[in-house]
Parts: C-alpha cells; sequence; structure tokens
C-alpha cells in the first residue's frame, strides 16, 4: 500500500479520494457511444465480500458501466478506485490484474475448444518456448471445477457439449481460478433452465464463500433477489436508486424499474 | 441544408462526401470522362464511335454490377457472376441451335439462370456457409461446367431470322443511342424503386443491416437473400443473351472476372462491405465508373494489365474510406453531444 | 449417419455374438467404441475419401499410370507446393480470416528471387530478401483486414489484383529463365530441390518439416490457443486478454512466409519465373483446407487434415488429368469439393455434439 509501485497503469494517490471500505469505487462516470449518451454521471460501490445486484430495464447502462470497470472501454469522464487506491484501467489485462474478472452473457467461451483451454485462455501455463503445459491444464482444471461444485471427467470435452448451467460453471471456475477478488456477472441465468439457474446460483454461493465479491447483472429480479445482499439500480444511464435487501422486496423492486421513481 | 462542420470549424469535405455519396460519385464519373478526354490522342475518348461502343458493351457489365449491389446491400456477396454468365450464354446458343424458338429459348434461359442463382441462395441460408465460399464453388463449378461441354471452342450463333428480336437488344434508338444503356437505365429505375421505395427494399436493407432484428421483426431474411440471389442470376441470364445476340458468337471467356469488377462498382458507389447501407444510384455511377476506367484504358492504349492495379486499388481504397467514414460517423456525434452537455451542466443551478 | 452405421452394425449380428460370447463381446464393443469415436473426426472422413481416390485412380486410369513411379516422383513435388500453401492458409482460416492474395504473392516473391538472381547479388541473401518479400506483403495484408475490420476477403481480393497488376506491369508479362544466372549444382538448389540418394525428393521433407512445426505451434503452443481462440469467439479472446489484432497479423505472415519459400522452391523447379504462376492456388489452398475439415467460420480445423486435405485435392487434380479429363473441368470437382465439404463438415460437427 506504501510506495511500492505496481506496473505501468495503476498510479497511487493518497487516501483523499478513496474509501478503503468499498472494494470498489467508481465516481461520476460518463460514456458516450458516438450521439447515445450511455452513462450519466454514475457513482457505484461495491463493498469487499458482497454479492450486489445491478438491475435496470435494458438500455439502463449496467452493461457498459461494467465493461468500463473491466477494461472493455475507457470512460469518457470520471474516476475508479480499488481497494482505497485511484487506478486507470485501459484494458482487460488491466482489470485482471487487480483482480476484477468479468463472466460475460453468452461470450465468454469459445464453443469448438474444451473445457481446460478455455479455463487457461490468454494465460495459459507453459513449459520452455510457450509450449502448453496440458498436465497442469488438465489437472487443475478437474480441481478447480470440483471447488465450485461442477464435477466434470474430461478437460478435454469441447464446452459446446455441456448444458448451459455447465457452461457458466466453467466460466466461473476460470474466475475463481485466477484468483478473482471481484467477479461481475454479466447475465448469468438468462437462457438457462430453471434447474440450471439454481446451479449457477450454488456457484455464486461457493464465490461468496470463498472471500469474493460479486456483482450480479440482470433484469430477471426474481433471480438476483434470491442471492443479493444490495441492489443498484439504473435507468436510463442514471443511477436511481441504491438499497439493501432488508429494505426491499421483488415488487418494490419492480416498481421502482417500471415507474423510475426514486424512493 | 445545414454546412457540414467539422470539429475545428472549417468546412469538412469528407463529411459532405459523406452525405451524398452518388452525387459525389457521379463528380467522379465527370471528371475521369473530361480526363480520359483530354489525354486521349484527338480526343478520340468522346467520339461518336467510342462513345456507342462504350454506352452498348459497357452497359452489359453495368446491368450485372446493379443486381450484385442489391445483394451486398442485403448482406451477401456473389463470386460466381461471370460464370453464370457464360453458362447461360452456352444454354441459350444451345437451345437455339436445337431449333426452340427463340422466345421459348430466351425464356428457359432466364428460368435456368434465376435457378441457379436461387441455388445458390438456398445452399448459403441453409447451410449458414458464407456466401462468398459457396459462389466461390459456384464460379468454378459453372465456368468449368461449361468449359467441359463446349471444350473451350467458339460457336457461332445466327439470330439473323428474327430482327426485332434482335432490334429489341441491340439496336439503337435514333440510330443514335444503343438500346443496352436503354436497359440499363430502365434496370437501375425498376431496381431503384423496388429498394427505395417498396416494402420489399425495406426488407432488404434491414436483413443487411442487423439480420437478427430483422427475424425478430418478423421479415423472413432467408426468403429476401434467396431473391436476391435468384435477381442477379436472373439478370446475369439476361446479360448473357444481350451479350451473345450482340457478339453473335459463343466464347467460353464471357464474363471473365466481372465478378470483382462488380463488388468494386458496388463499393465504390458507397455500399458497404458489411451490408445494410448504399442505394442503387450509387452503384449506378459506380458501374459507369468502372466502365469508363476500362473504356479510357483502351482509348489510351494503355496496357489491359494496369486495370488489375486500378482495380485494386479502387477496391483497397473504397475500403479504407468505408473505415474512415464509419469512424467519422461515431466520433462526429460524440463531439457534437459533449459540447450540448456542457452546455446543459452549466446552466443546471447547484 | 453415425446413428446408421450403429444400427448397420447392428444388423451384421455383432451384437447378438457379443451376448452370447460375452468375452468376444467386450471386444466388439471396444471396436464399436472406437470406430464411432473415430467417425466423430472429420479427419476419417479426409482420409475415407483419400483412399477411396487412390483406388479409383489406382484402377481406372489406362495402363494404370496413376501408381507409376513417374507419376509418383511427380506428385512427390507437386504435393509439396500446394501443401506448403495450405497450411498457411488453413491455419489462417483457423484464426477466422481468409486470403486471397496467395496467388499474388507467389510470384511477386518469385519475381524478387529471379531479379536477385539476375542481379548477381551474393547467394545467401537471397533466400532471406524472398522471404522478407512475402512477410511484408502477408503483414500488409494482416493490417488492412486488422485496422479497418473489412471482410478479410474483399481486402485481400483487392490486394490480390492489385500486385498481380504490378507484377505484371514491372514484368511486362515476360518469363524469365534461372539458368542463365544459376549453375546447377549450388547450395541453394541442392537445399530446397534437391533429392536424397538421387531419388527421394528434398520438397517432401520440407513440407513434413513445415508441417510439423506448424502443427507444434498450432496445437501445442501457446500461441496456437490463441489462434484457435481468436477465430471460435473473438470476442471472449479479447475479453481473456488475448490481442487478437496480432495474432491475426501474425497469421497472414505465417501465409506470406510460406508463399515466398514455396515460390523460392517452385522457381527453382521450373526453372523460371511466370507472371502467371501461383494463379489458382488460392482455391485449391482453401480447398485443401475445408475438405481436411477446417471450418469456414474459424476455430475449428488440424495440420494433420490440412495435410490429408492436401494430398486428397492434389492427387484429384492429378488423377483426373491423366484420366483425360480437359484442365478445366477439373475446377468443377474442386468447386463441388468445397461445397460438399464445407456442408459435410457442418454435419459432423453438430451430430458429434450428441
Amino acid at each position: 500500500m506504501n510506495g511500492v509501485k505496481s506496473e505501468s497503469q495503476i498510479s497511487e494517490k493518497p487516501f483523499d479520494q478513496g474509501n478503503p471500505d468499498y472494494l470498489v469505487q467508481m465516481l461520476d462516470i460518463h460514456k458516450w457511444f458516438g450521439k447515445v449518451y450511455a452513462l450519466r454521471g454514475v457513482d457505484f460501490q461495491v463493498r469487499e465480500n458482497e454479492i450486489l445486484g445491478l438491475v435496470g430495464d435494458n438500455g439502463a447502462g449496467k452493461s457498459t458501466l461494467i465493461k468500463i470497470l473491466s477494461g472493455f472501454h475507457p470512460a469518457d469522464r470520471g474516476e475508479i478506485h480499488f481497494e482505497g487506491r485511484r487506478v486507470s484501467i485501459h484494458n482487460p489485462k488491466d482489470a485482471k490484474r487487480l483482480g476484477i474478472e468479468t463472466v460475460y452473457q453468452e461470450q465468454a467461451l469459445a464453443p469448438h475448444v474444451s473445457i481446460s483451454r478455455n479455463i487457461f485462455m490468454g494465460r495459459e501455463p507453459t513449459r520452455a518456448l510457450g509450449f502448453l503445459d496440458k498436465k497442469r491444464m488438465d489437472a487443475e482444471s478437474l480441481d478447480t471445477l470440483s471447488k465450485i461444485g461442477l464435477r466434470l471427467s474430461d478437460p478435454e470435452a469441447v464446452v459446446e457439449a455441456l448444458s448451459g448451467g455447465q457452461r457458466q460453471g466453467v466460466a466461473i471456475a476460470r474466475v475463481l481460478y485466477f484468483k478473482a477478488k471481484l467477479v461481475i456477472l454479466d447475465e448469468p441465468t438468462i437462457a438457462l433452465s430453471v434447474k440450471e439457474s439454481r446451479q449457477v446460483m450454488e456457484f455464486i454461493k461457493q464465490l461468496k464463500a470463498g472471500g469474493i465479491s460479486v456483482v450480479f447483472i440482470t433484469h430477471n429480479i426474481y433471480h438476483v433477489h434470491q442471492i443479493a445482499e444490495r441492489f443498484v439500480i439504473l435507468a436510463h444511464g442514471e443511477k436511481i436508486g441504491d438499497i439493501r435487501k432488508e429494505d426491499t422486496s421483488v415488487d418494490h423492486l419492480s416498481e421502482i424499474i417500471t415507474s423510475e421513481r426514486v424512493s | 441544408m445545414d454546412t457540414v462542420k467539422n470539429a475545428k470549424g472549417g468546412v469538412d469535405f469528407l463529411g459532405y462526401f459523406m452525405r451524398f455519396r452518388s452525387l459525389s460519385v457521379f463528380f467522379v464519373f465527370l471528371l475521369l470522362c473530361i480526363a480520359f478526354t483530354v489525354r486521349s490522342p484527338e480526343y478520340r475518348f468522346i467520339s461518336r464511335d467510342n462513345i456507342e461502343v462504350f454506352l452498348a458493351l459497357g452497359a452489359e457489365f453495368n446491368i450485372v454490377a446493379l443486381a450484385v449491389g442489391m445483394l451486398m446491400i442485403c448482406g451477401e456477396f456473389d463470386l460466381s457472376v461471370g460464370s453464370i454468365l457464360v453458362f447461360c450464354s452456352f444454354v441459350f446458343l444451345g437451345l437455339f441451335d436445337a431449333g426452340v424458338g427463340v422466345f421459348l429459348a430466351v425464356f428457359l434461359t432466364l428460368g435456368v439462370g434465376t435457378l441457379i442463382g436461387l441455388l445458390h441462395g438456398l445452399i448459403t441460408v441453409k447451410t449458414g456457409i458464407p456466401s462468398f465460399i459457396t459462389t466461390l464453388g459456384g464460379m468454378l463449378f459453372w465456368r468449368g461446367l461449361t468449359l467441359f461441354w463446349s471444350q473451350g471452342f467458339q460457336r457461332p450463333l445466327d439470330t439473323s431470322q428474327y430482327p426485332l428480336f434482335n432490334e429489341s437488344l441491340t439496336g439503337s434508338i435514333a440510330g443514335l443511342i444503343p438500346i443496352q444503356s436503354v436497359w440499363f437505365l430502365g434496370i437501375a429505375l425498376v431496381l431503384g424503386f423496388l429498394i427505395h421505395s417498396h416494402k420489399f427494399g425495406n426488407w432488404v436493407f434491414a436483413t443487411g443491416d442487423n439480420k437478427q432484428a430483422a427475424k425478430a421483426m418478423g421479415i423472413n431474411t432467408d426468403v429476401i437473400k434467396m431473391s436476391c440471389f435468384a435477381i442477379v442470376g436472373l439478370i446475369c441470364s439476361f446479360v448473357a443473351i444481350m451479350q451473345i445476340v450482340r457478339v453473335g458468337v459463343f466464347s467460353s471467356r464471357a464474363g471473365d472476372g466481372w465478378e470483382l469488377k462488380a463488388i468494386a462498382a458496388s463499393v465504390v458507389g458507397g455500399t458497404a462491405l458489411t451490408g445494410g447501407t448504399g442505394s442503387i444510384a450509387g452503384v449506378f455511377w459506380g458501374a459507369l465508373i468502372i466502365s469508363v476506367i476500362e473504356n479510357g484504358l483502351v482509348v489510351l492504349r494503355i496496357p489491359y494489365y494496369w486495370t488489375f492495379v486500378i482495380f485494386g486499388v479502387v477496391i483497397i481504397s473504397s475500403v479504407i474510406i468505408s473505415y474512415l467514414t464509419e469512424q467519422r460517423r461515431l466520433t462526429m456525434g460524440a463531439e457534437r453531444d459533449q459540447g450540448a452537455s456542457e452546455l446543459n451542466s452549466n446552466n443546471r443551478s447547484p | 449417419m453415425i446413428r446408421g452405421i450403429r444400427e448397420s452394425v447392428h444388423l451384421v449380428g455383432l451384437n447378438r455374438l457379443s451376448t452370447t460370447l460375452p468375452h468376444v463381446g467386450k471386444v466388439v464393443q471396444r471396436i464399436r467404441e472406437i470406430l464411432l469415436r473415430l467417425l466423430s473426426y472429420k479427419v476419417t472422413f479426409t482420409l475415407i475419401v483419400f483412399i477411396i481416390l487412390v483406388l479409383i485412380f489406382g484402377s481406372f486410369t489406362p495402363r494404370h499410370v496413376f501408381m507409376k513411379s513417374n507419376n509418383l516422383g511427380a506428385l512427390a513435388k507437386l504435393v509439396p507446393d500446394l501443401g506448403i500453401i495450405a497450411m498457411g492458409v488453413g491455419t489462417l482460416m483457423i484464426c477466422g480470416e481468409f486470403d486471397l492474395s496467395v496467388g499474388s504473392i507467389i510470384p511477386m516473391s518469385s519475381f524478387v528471387f529471379v531479379k536477385l538472381l539476375e542481379w548477381d547479388v551474393p547467394l545467401i541473401f537471397i533466400p532471406f530478401a524472398t522471404l522478407f518479400t512475402g512477410a511484408l506483403l502477408g503483414f500488409l495484408n494482416g493490417l488492412l483486414v486488422v485496422r479497418t475490420r473489412i471482410p478479410s476477403f474483399i481486402a485481400t481480393l483487392g490486394t490480390m489484383m492489385f500486385w498481380r497488376g504490378i507484377l505484371y506491369a514491372s514484368s511486362r508479362m515476360m518469363p524469365i529463365g534461372t539458368r542463365a544466372y544459376l549453375e546447377p549444382g549450388t547450395w541453394l538448389e541442392n537445399t530446397l530441390i534437391g533429392s536424397m540418394g538421387g531419388v527421394f525428393p528434398v520438397q517432401i521433407l520440407w513440407f513434413l518439416f513445415l508441417a510439423f512445426v506448424l502443427g507444434l505451434v498450432v496445437h501445442f503452443h501457446r500461441f496456437g490457443n490463441w489462434v484457435f481462440a481468436t477465430g471460435d469467439n473473438e470476442t471472449a479472446a479479447r475479453a481473456m486478454g488475448i490481442n487478437t489484432g496480432m495474432v491475426k497479423i501474425v497469421c497472414f505472415v505465417i501465409v506470406g512466409l510460406l508463399c515466398s519459400f514455396m515460390s523460392m522452391m517452385q522457381a527453382l523447379r521450373i526453372e523460371s519465373f511466370a507472371a502467371t504462376q501461383g494463379i489458382g492456388f488460392e482455391l485449391k489452398a482453401i480447398a485443401s483446407s475445408v475438405v481436411g475439415g477446417t471450418s469456414l467460420m474459424g476455430g475449428i480445423g488440424s495440420i494433420l487434415g490440412i495435410f490429408l486435405g492436401t494430398l486428397t485435392i492434389q492427387i484429384l487434380e492429378n488423377g483426373l488429368i491423366l484420366m483425360g479429363a480437359p484442365v478445366f473441368g477439373i475446377n468443377v470437382f474442386i468447386g463441388l469439393g468445397i461445397v460438399l465439404f464445407a456442408v459435410l463438415n457442418l454435419y459432423i460437427e453438430r451430430v458429434a455434439i450428441r
């Protein structure tokens, strides 16, 4: 925390703007896509070891906000603080280095590639000269998968052959393996059956048990209400609500979203 | 029409170019004509002979380019147009020689062309194979078949006993304007109307721009694509007949290289390579530019291989311009909005 | 199709046999499993087609000319030419892009090669300069495709035309003989196109060597994983921090390098540069890759498959010529082959998932 400079992209600044109680703080984030004003000064915080639900109707800006945090887009204006320090995140590698991992909707895995190659995509363990350490990949894939409760026998199996719930499991195991501190799940239960959705929620509970913070993005309030501790509501690029679970219900949340009133 | 100002406040030429693509393409065409006229010995370029040749021959290619352009708007490519052309001209010749009456021969040939186009479309939409691969295969297959059956020989075609038929395809109006160019104009108007004013055209644009969205709105994108492929086939067969009647001889090299020129014509005319954007007017002038370049090179006695370089440059620079215009489109809006929102935040009371 | 085979195995009564003699039954069961597993690999079909073609041509060419040593010798020199190109093109297809300009990179490199010979440049520099040409042309292709995000087949169509035009203009379409500038027996010739023990063509060794190296990289190296990831799901690959632009550009450069390497071999073998060298190779290379199981959508393919696919396409061409088919007729089959195998590949992919 003092003096030890990390790698090029991360700058250190004294505590005056960062609040060490929060794991992540995004302050006054603005973003344009051409003429579309996607985020209009959003403040977004996530605590340590918390499951937070980021909700709002389609087009509210949830995915955009999270893509900024995970390095896919730069913010046009605003600051990001991580573990009390101000950071700048220019690309996915920066985010991963901090410990921010994202599991996207349908775009997380390469369908025709094997499970173990998928888990290690971009961060493959190698032996001499960059050749893959397949033994290690296979062994550690199976190990991590079992840690979240997904027992698969063949790490060489192609991801396409798995069910929707299992695929999300692989994506989640991936972030777990790489020691994520914050895991962002973008619509993890979309296109999944009831049983598969429940499976994914069990995986998420395992993440929390491991001390990891989770941001669960969805427009399905029923799913997120089951496991989230706090809810942040976006509409038309602005934050219109930040409520703890004790103070709200599914009906309450959906009322806020549909009528866009701040209570 | 507000002046297009760029971020620095100057007049934005690229912006103008973007907005009025067809007009710009027309100006380029005019420029080329002037340049060729000036540089050709004795102004041979605008001699009556040359203009007739240009309007007659050039029109054949131009008509095919129109159909290819429409297909590109709906998001697909066809690399087999030259091969469909040569195959259909062989079919027509064969039917005619076999004694089938001329009108039946025309009808059947058009049918064959349409069916071939439909086949390409069917394979592409039903199997999910990229269209350029399907039509690549088609390009090899149909020309190969033609060469196989014709043994590579040229065969003459004699339609002199049908003067009206000949006149309608190869004659001239008032002895001046070759009728092929009238056909070109006519087909351009029909397709233009179809694309820009008709429901079908709207579906074509939608399918090319965002297939999923179009499907979600209930548009049968498969049928749209197959129709566009079929139209390409139909038009190729029509031009095949027109060409073989004019030349009087079947040549197995007919249509060679037309696929690339047709794509170049569409790209120059503002059709996006990803589909969803474009106009028949643009393709119209784009095709004329391509034809005029070829014609000009011949008049100026420049060796034919320079056409490769030129078309290559044309395709690549159009590609780069498309990319730049996309970038412009995205950032221009952002600058405008940022300016506006700054104004707003200044006006907001604390 | 796999179900059909399962049923026919049934019909043969092996099942009945397996129930009456349980020991035999286990063996039969294993064989069935292995067969079914094999059939789920596209490469198996390539192999089957290859074997069928060999049998057909072996039997039906006049006087079995196909199998005679002259022909096999000729094949041994033609297959490496196509194969070296196909491997590059196929790898590029795995990462999701196409290169239609190989037919122009080949003669361009050949031209540079022969010109350097003509200008009496020391022999040691020439191969490197030629390879550099290919790499440069490939790099330009890659840059164009990655920066403008235009479909690669259009971009490379454009570069194909452009370079061919430049080549025609620079060479005035005149062929250039190499013998005038290169005495027989130089180390250059012997390394690239000599023969071992006077019989075995070195080209085959080069082909095998390059196939081996590329195979190692694609299937066992970290970079290979990136190639598959980029082709299969580019968004996911980028989200995982893979620089997909760089991966694609490298693949284009590989294509360029292999093209220029092959062009040297070819120029030395036919002892001349001809501006029409290489025309049509792009199609045969794509055909070899598709027949070898490479997916047109990217993300699927294998060097082994491309290897077998090359053999298949080359003997197809060779056999058809020997059987008297007109040269143009061959294109009919190549065109058909591409489409048919593309459909077959898709079918197997969907069915094998079950």
